[in-house]
């Protein structure tokens, strides 16, 4: 017997970087009327479709790991879903898989971002990771404070065409790879990164396994 | 194609700017012989929400030799950045620059979008005067409510389009292909539409002026322009095609939903309101039609909410078929269904009880104004006790927020006539507590006020316009006549009213004040943050312009400038209702009596049908 729990991962690339992420929740909304994928609601006077995200993607980011949660009112087969899909998206958004059963985001602790930027030098990095602390501008609900971020940031390693940093996601501590690259600019001596572009890679648990 | 992702990282909404939305149209530009511009002179949250450019991209992209793309004012921050960095006005589709479009089209909604229109032909870098285009360079044309009043535009659009768009923009393009095969000159192809019903033609037409200042004459210059320029209707709106797709914005919009549109016309007659004129005769679609649009354009664009889209959609003669017929889509898809302008009676409350996802949300009333006698004036047929009892039947099924939107400054209006409104607002709150006792939570009356704005081709379109001193005098002789705080009053800021009328009523001589304003900096003038009376009054100072000329009362005798524009409602009917307006005498309905405003006269056979 086919369950009503599914997850979606999908691609936001191209104009879709510019979609906030409000503006997703309605857009999904939409995609799935389009493609008569029968999406469940919840009950109570104002019902809404079941729709959620593992992850929230910032404004001019792309990702190739987005994950979309979502419960249907009757069965329908995976390969059918993900035709109805990418036949409906607009641009910019690719659906890549439709799985079934509910998606292990609980335990959604780190994220892995590919940052297109001219490096700074590996030594550099090893001394920037080795600071006692990071404190950088953080916006809160309270107005902007000094935080250390020493402890959010997993790593950091030089790539082709930029760097790879895997930094804290989800609900307990959540940081943005653009904070780093603050942080690094503050940081390291003689060191600007410029034009920065983020691209989110992995989604990643408490055990550093791929979500 | 443009680079513009720098850019966009700096601006508020860059999702208005990237196109690439589903069901917008993109094409192979070397396949195709036409590049059409759509322009709308404001922001994409405004302009997408317009329904007139959803149908006109559909009729100009079901062609195979033309692509029509959409075009939209850049707000301030993008603007920055597009002058900045040399960027030119592109359209969306493309992100190519429009500079070397073959058209660019604008619709004019309301005059305060008119510097939008130069600020956008200046950073596409195409000149602004149509004389001073040349060979290559696109046409400017302009459509819309506003161009049956072209002359404040007429030096620099090229060509003005009369009336629905729908049959004429072909014969626009098909003239357009001929013109380009018979190798012929811009002014060739100027003089080769001038003779297309619907067209008119500014620089083929000469303006002679008295010493007052007034027109002495208005004529053709060649025998290819028609003295008198009919605007176009299409008789049979079932016959005609509607898009079956809309494009869906990445971003919100102003109006984020389904429009369908379920008739054209009025058969009202309220004499201040120009769409009530120039939109007859009156002309329904049927419920089938409509059902069948709707259905299709919830498929094609997953939308959670249906609009009708009217002047008055109790007005609809089947209103109770079509509405069943609609619930039955919209709760079969499980989406919304918004009924504005709907008259408030026992069978359109319940209708709302059960479309209504928000619970007891603001019902609107629009009296216009506040006493018989003034609402006689206008003819706009509601009393006293009609709007109480509407307002009593709300109370009673839950609602407690009421909206009601008035007009001052109005022809043959008296203090009394603008203290009236406080009053009647006043007995709206009393009938609540009548109603529902005062046990529950307290009432919300909230008048919205504007200043009434003389507009052509309307029986008040010789009167005088009130100055801004006498409107700031009534606003606060209202404001003092309200003692109820359980009425909240909010009014509309008199500047922007008076420079509307001067512009509305306006002639040739204004395109020269136009281009100063635009070149001293106005833009959005209808957005409160960037409108600038006093670069207005600088605009006018400097070309010798005297604004008061166009707020003026007018004589019977007056040539005006809109006079060689038909619009089938004859002068002579506007005459007539003008006068008995001065008599307070009230004119029924189209359905209740015909009374011959000419309107049928664009009907095949002469007979117009209202419907019963």
């Amino acid at each position: 017997m086919s369950g009503l729990d599914f997850y979606a991962r999908y691609e936001k690339k191209g104009v879709a970087k510019y979609v906030s992420h409000l503006d997703m929740v309605r857009m999904f909304n939409r995609v799935f009327r389009r493609g008569g994928i029968p999406i469940a609601y919840s009950e109570g006077f104002n019902p809404h479709p079941k729709i959620s995200f593992a992850l929230p993607l910032p404004v001019f980011f792309e990702s190739e790991c987005e994950m979309l949660i979502f419960a249907l009112s009757e069965p329908m087969e995976t390969d059918e879903l993900l035709k109805r899909f990418n036949a409906v998206c607009p641009e910019g958004l690719k659906v890549t898989g439709v799985f079934e059963g509910k998606a292990n985001v609980k335990d959604l602790s780190f994220a892995r971002y590919f940052v297109k930027v001219n490096a700074p030098t590996s030594e550099q990095i090893d001394a920037f990771l080795k600071l006692d602390e990071i404190v950088v501008p953080k916006k809160t609900k309270s107005g902007i404070k000094d935080m250390n971020i020493k402890n959010d940031i997993k790593s950091i390693s030089i790539a082709d065409g930029g760097l790879l940093t895997v930094v804290a996601a989800g609900s307990n501590a959540n940081l943005k790879p653009d904070v780093v690259m603050n942080a690094m600019n503050k940081y390291i001596e003689d060191y600007e990164g410029k034009s920065a572009e983020y691209l989110r890679l992995e989604i990643l648990n408490s055990q550093m396994e791929i979500i | 194609m443009l680079d513009i992702d720098e850019i966009l990282k700096k601006v508020q909404k860059p999702a208005a700017y990237t196109g690439g939305e589903i069901n917008s149209v993109v094409k192979d530009k070397n396949a195709v012989k036409i590049r059409y511009g759509f322009c709308f002179p404001d922001t994409y949250e405004v302009g997408m929400s317009h329904l007139g450019i959803k149908i006109l991209y559909n009729c100009l992209n079901s062609r195979k030799d033309t692509w029509c793309e959409r075009v939209f004012a850049p707000w301030i921050d993008m603007e920055n950045e597009m002058r900045r960095t040399n960027t030119p006005l592109f359209a969306l589709e493309s992100r190519e620059s429009v500079r070397h479009f073959d058209f660019l089209g604008f619709t004019l909604q309301y005059e305060m979008s008119y510097t939008n229109v130069l600020n956008m032909l200046d950073l596409a870098g195409v000149p602004l005067r149509s004389c001073e285009r040349g060979e290559g360079d696109p046409f400017v044309n302009a459509g819309g409510p506003c161009a049956y009043n072209p002359e404040p535009l007429a030096e620099i659009c090229d060509f003005f389009t009369m009336g629905e768009g729908e049959e004429v923009i072909h014969e626009l393009m098909d003239a357009y292909i001929e013109w380009q095969n018979e190798g012929g000159k811009r002014i060739d192809y100027l003089k080769k539409i001038a003779k297309i019903e619907g067209i008119y033609v500014p620089c083929l037409y000469d303006v002679e002026y008295n010493e007052d200042k007034t027109i002495k004459s208005f004529a053709p210059n060649c025998e290819e322009a028609k003295p008198r320029v009919r605007k176009r209707i299409i008789e049979k709106l079932d016959e005609v095609v509607f898009p079956e797709k809309f494009i869906v914005p990445y971003t919100g919009i102003v109006h984020d939903r389904i429009s369908i549109e379920i008739f054209r016309g009025c058969i009202r007659g309220c004499r201040f309101c120009q769409a009530g004129m120039i939109y007859r005769p009156v002309r329904e679609k049927s419920s089938e039609r409509l059902a069948s649009d709707a259905e299709k354009l919830i498929k094609s664009t997953g939308y959670e909410e249906l609009s009708l889209c009217s002047l008055s959609t109790s007005d609809y003669t089947k209103f109770q078929e079509l509405a069943d017929k609609l619930l039955k889509i919209t709760e079969k898809e499980k989406i919304g269904l918004s009924l504005p302008s709907l008259r408030v009676d026992n069978f359109s409350l319940e209708l709302m009880e059960k479309v209504q996802k928000v619970r007891k949300s603001g019902l609107t009333f629009a009296p216009e104004a506040g006493t018989q006698r003034m609402r006689d004036v206008i003819n706009k047929n509601v009393t006293e006790d009609d709007l109480l009892k509407s307002a009593s039947l709300a109370f009673s099924g839950g609602w407690n927020t009421i909206k009601l939107y008035f007009m001052i400054g109005l022809p043959y209006e008296t203090d009394e006539d603008v203290e009236g409104i406080a009053r009647l607002s006043e007995e709206v709150v009393e009938t609540y507590y009548a109603v529902t006792g005062g046990k529950k939570r307290p009432p919300n009356v909230n008048i919205g006020v504007s200043s009434f704005v003389p507009k052509p081709f309307t029986p008040f379109q010789w009167a005088a316009q009130n100055e801004r001193e006498e409107l700031r005098r009534k606003q606060k002789l209202l404001k003092n006549a309200i003692h109820n705080r359980h009425v909240k009053y909010s009014y509309h800021e008199s500047d922007v009213s008076v420079l509307e009328g001067i512009f509305a009523r306006g002639d040739r001589r204004l395109n020269d004040v136009l281009i100063r304003a635009h070149e001293l900096g106005c833009k959005f003038d209808s957005w409160n943050e960037t409108f600038s009376p006093e670069k207005w009054q600088q605009a006018f100072d400097d070309c010798g312009v005297d604004p008061f000329f166009y707020t003026r009362e007018r004589d019977y005798g007056e040539i005006f400038p809109w006079d060689f524009v038909d619009i089938g409602v004859t002068k002579s009917f506007l005459r007539r209702e003008n006068e008995k307006a001065k008599k307070a005498e009230t004119t029924p309905n189209c359905r209740e009596k015909c009374s011959g405003c000419g309107a049928n006269r664009l009907c095949e056979g002469g007979i117009c049908s209202v419907g019963t």
